[in-house]
């Protein structure tokens, strides 16, 4: 099996889908051949559609932005559209990761959604999603273990996933939050914008600025 | 101030809209904007703006200084299109970093005081019924997200419906 995984997160190190593919690759058996892409501008190259259109499977993983698809991910999407519609002679199926920075899973649902709707436009088949909530979480928990602590439950789903994919097997979306409470989430992501303001030179009172 | 936001040619534009009131502001596309890094650096390098210098570098300071949003966007897989999501992308300084708790849901907590309503019309000629079913979606959550006052959402087909669009 073929299977191009797509990083549209538009950070050149360290995002957390960066993180969420590394860990979904350690599931894949060494029989599939992975390719691996970085979507971080609005424009693609020719030659990389073509090579991604020769893949079983594309995995996208990205960043969720005011409740969508970033602006550089969907130019990115439009192009692979308009070649797929025209050069594809095969089936590709799609399976997305999207992350976001709130706590619940759920919030990446309407992502999703945009990219069942893109794969129907494009001529080629939906496998599954997973909305990942806390994902600005998991860059900073390298240390720790897969499966482990806060980072259990996107494991999990990862796992599930990952079978799937193998397997070219559609299934039913799955949403996570990290695995420790709501409340200590918020304190712990409050306190990690303060502490990154200050290492800016700045002080805490200044995320409150106002133009 | 009307904010407007819209990813119609310029020729299109000025044809559906020949005579606009100058209280309002058009953000258009006229190629330069960047997209979005995803550096945050609009909360915690240079506060309330964004790090990239273009056109575009101040849209959360616009959105504090509006009452109404219009948006009108080509339909894009039920969402807005690269052009019209670019310049909300870059609009982030608008929120504060910190988390809140709203409508039972994690979101960011304002930083400024103004609500404003949301006004959003999609086009396109081939929009699916999913498309459109994901799109409403999308503005609730948007007006939810950006703690607006109240929001709507219309699709048209052609440009020539969308000389019915009152702003």
């Amino acid at each position: 099996m073929k299977i191009a995984l797509i990083n549209g997160s538009p950070k050149v190190k360290n995002s957390a889908s960066e993180n969420i593919l590394n860990t979904l690759k350690k599931l894949f058996t060494e029989s599939n051949v992975i390719s691996e892409y970085n979507f971080r501008t609005p424009k693609l190259d020719t030659k990389e559609i073509e090579e991604i259109s020769k893949c079983n499977v594309i995995v996208f993983a990205f960043p969720l932005y005011i409740d969508e698809i970033p602006a550089h991910l969907k130019s990115c999407l439009y192009q692979m559209e308009t070649y797929f519609k025209t050069n594809l002679n095969h089936d590709i199926k799609v399976y997305v990761l999207v992350n976001c920075g709130f706590y619940e899973g759920k919030q990446g649902l309407i992502a999703l959604e945009m990219m069942e709707n893109w794969c129907k436009k494009a001529e080629i088949s939906w496998g599954q999603g997973i909305g990942i909530g806390g994902g600005g979480m998991l860059s900073g928990m390298a240390s720790v273990p897969d499966g482990q602590g806060p980072k259990k439950n996107v494991w999990n789903a990862l796992n599930i996933l990952s079978k799937n994919v193998s397997n070219c097997i559609s299934s039913e979306n799955i949403f996570v939050s990290p695995n420790l409470p709501r409340f200590l989430y918020k304190i712990g992501g409050d306190a990690g914008w303060r502490q990154q303001i200050k290492s800016n030179g700045l002080r805490s009172k200044d995320l409150f600025i106002k133009k | 101030m009307k904010l407007l936001i819209h990813d119609l040619g310029e020729n299109d534009f000025c044809s559906i809209f020949p005579k606009l009131d100058d209280s309002i502001r058009v953000i258009s596309d006229d190629g330069t904007i960047h997209n979005c890094i995803g550096c945050f650096g609009c909360w915690i390098k240079t506060p309330a703006s964004c790090v990239i210098h273009d056109k575009y570098s101040d849209m959360g300071e616009l959105l504090s200084k509006c009452d109404t949003l219009i948006i009108i966007s080509k339909c894009y897989y039920g969402g807005f299109s690269p052009f019209v999501k670019n310049v909300l992308d870059r609009s982030i300084s608008y929120s504060h970093p910190y988390f809140v708790i709203r409508n039972g849901e994690m979101h960011h907590r304002r930083r400024y005081e103004n609500h404003f309503d949301l006004q959003v019309t999609f086009y396109g000629g081939n929009i699916t019924e999913n498309e459109k079913q994901t799109a409403k979606k999308l503005i609730e959550a948007n007006s939810i997200n950006l703690d607006c006052n109240d929001c709507s959402v219309s699709f048209v087909e052609s440009l020539a419906e969308m000389g019915g669009i009152t702003i």
